[in-house]
């Protein structure tokens, strides 16, 4: 792949394609979702980053036949945004008797501000579903073994989030 | 435009400082994982191997055991029986004849002399008179200076029966009463074990002697007009401990000295055809897949030993696995 030109050899099925391929086209993907999960842009660059670095470090175990590798990064970026929520709860407990300025999330680029504040106000875990389904456009199979759940659990948690987002929008509206 | 359509137009694009960190990363040439299955695949052939090499090497040709067969020999002294005693003829005095023997002659091995050995037998023998030949098995144990401890009879409705004795014979006779209860019938089973008590009787006889002059020097001590009085309580019961233990002593060695007086023959007495299998006679392939079958049966017992002894920390670990899950999801969900 030439980075300049941004021009992409598109592998066959069970192919495995290029790092450079896979970065090209991933990170952006992998970027938002991680945006979406965490509500943090600088833990969403870190944790990008390791998401990668995992991934090339395992790269020899993906098998392009078992699925695509957006839906294999996507299970790795969650395991390591899950370390890191974990990290971040410990951290918050600890440091809970001080107060501190969090950092205002910002999900997109230029959202209308109901949809900033709505999406601000869901959970993580209705974040990611619609960042997985909606953003970067994984299939219903796909997004339910990313989260590790059956394909019914995985569009009833897309269904009440994307309602919820619709009420918080109403909300803020009014 | 609708809320999907929002979140699509404006979703966030990666930093180009991220573009740049995330390229300038390289694999990490790592050897491949092995396989959990080839893992297994190799075990499993590695276990096959090992019964194979066993049944292999435990397949050779074993040694053919010689029986002779001959006259039993006649001690002096010691009546023998013709064929044709009968029940109620016992106790008429002297009876003569010999035994006509009908199979082979039991193995025994003969006592090593000076030395004291107790013998363990159990012979099985198939007679067509049961009572006839159980009342002259306890006349041939009485003959030679035993005894019989005890006799069931049994015979079920119909033909046929089965008498198990339980006999104690001179230890110096129990080979010629051996070879008498072979004549009875056609030897079936024997089972002949010898323990050697000498080395038990060499050290309940010293420490006897060792308590002996320990009594003897404790009396000694104790004969003393000036032994202060708390030194002669402590003596006093020093000696009571010293002959009590004598007590025991001498009482297990004349128990040991009865044991290695005495053999125990158990003789079952049966008119039923032996039902158990004849020795198959294999060839050699033959004996190694049998023994190679039986060491693959040991080894799957062991596997399954540890697999019952894994489970529970397996099981305990699933749980912890599906705890973790549901902290995971109760954690993106608040």
């Amino acid at each position: 792949m030439n980075a300049a030109t941004q021009t992409l050899r598109l592998p066959r099925a069970g192919e495995r394609p290029s790092f450079d391929d896979v970065v090209a086209e991933q990170l952006d993907g992998v970027y938002r979702y991680l945006v979406y999960l965490t509500g943090d842009r600088a833990a969403a660059e870190d944790l990008a980053a390791e998401t990668f670095e995992k991934a090339f470090r395992s790269w020899r175990r993906f098998d392009p036949r078992r699925g695509a590798p957006r839906t294999w990064l996507c299970s790795i970026a969650r395991g390591v945004a899950v370390d890191w929520f974990r990290a971040e709860t410990r951290r918050r407990r600890r440091e809970e008797q001080f107060t501190r300025d969090e950092p205002v999330a910002e999900f997109g680029d230029g959202l209308p501000g109901p949809l900033e504040a709505a999406l601000r106000e869901l959970a993580p875990g209705e974040r990611e579903v619609i960042a997985l389904r909606i953003l970067l456009d994984l299939d219903g199979p796909s997004v339910a073994r990313v989260l590790g759940v059956s394909n019914t659990a995985c569009s009833t948690r897309l269904s009440r989030a994307l309602k919820r987002l619709e009420e918080l929008i109403d909300d803020v509206d009014r | 435009m609708s809320t999907v359509d929002l979140l699509r137009a404006h979703a966030p694009s990666a930093p180009d400082h991220l573009h740049r960190r995330v390229l300038t990363l390289r694999p990490v040439e790592r050897r491949r994982r092995v396989r959990p299955v080839l893992v297994l695949a190799v075990a499993a052939a590695i276990a096959v191997l090992a019964a194979v090499v066993h049944g292999f090497s435990t397949s050779s040709p074993s040694s053919r055991h010689t029986l002779t067969l001959g006259r039993v020999p006649q001690v002096k002294g010691v009546p023998t029986w013709t064929t044709a005693d009968s029940v109620g003829s016992a106790g008429n005095g002297a009876l003569s004849g010999t035994v006509a023997q009908k199979a082979f002659v039991p193995a025994v091995p003969s006592p090593s002399p000076g030395r004291l050995q107790h013998t363990d037998a159990s012979i099985t023998v198939r007679v067509d008179d049961l009572g006839a030949m159980t009342t002259r098995a306890t006349r041939i144990a009485t003959a030679l200076g035993g005894y019989a401890q005890s006799v069931v009879y049994r015979t079920p409705q119909g033909a046929g029966g089965q008498s198990f004795l339980e006999l104690r014979i001179p230890a110096q006779y129990v080979k010629q009463a051996l070879s008498q209860f072979a004549g009875l019938g056609v030897l079936v089973s024997q089972q002949i074990s010898i323990q050697d008590l000498t080395t038990t009787l060499e050290r309940q006889s010293a420490q006897i002697a060792q308590l002996h002059r320990r009594i003897a020097a404790l009396q000694a001590a104790l004969r003393n007009p000036a032994l202060p009085d708390a030194q002669r309580v402590l003596l006093q019961i020093q000696l009571a401990e010293a002959k009590r233990a004598l007590g025991q002593r001498v009482h297990g060695r004349k128990g040991t000295i009865a044991a290695g007086v005495t053999s125990r023959v158990s003789l079952v007495l049966t008119t039923k055809k032996h039902q158990a299998a004849a020795p198959a006679h294999r060839g050699r392939l033959g004996r190694m897949f049998h023994s190679a079958v039986g060491f693959l049966a040991i080894e799957g017992m062991v596997a399954l030993f540890a697999l019952i002894v894994i489970s529970p920390v397996a099981v305990a670990l699933g749980l912890l696995w599906f705890w973790r899950r549901r902290v995971t999801d109760r954690l993106l969900m608040e």
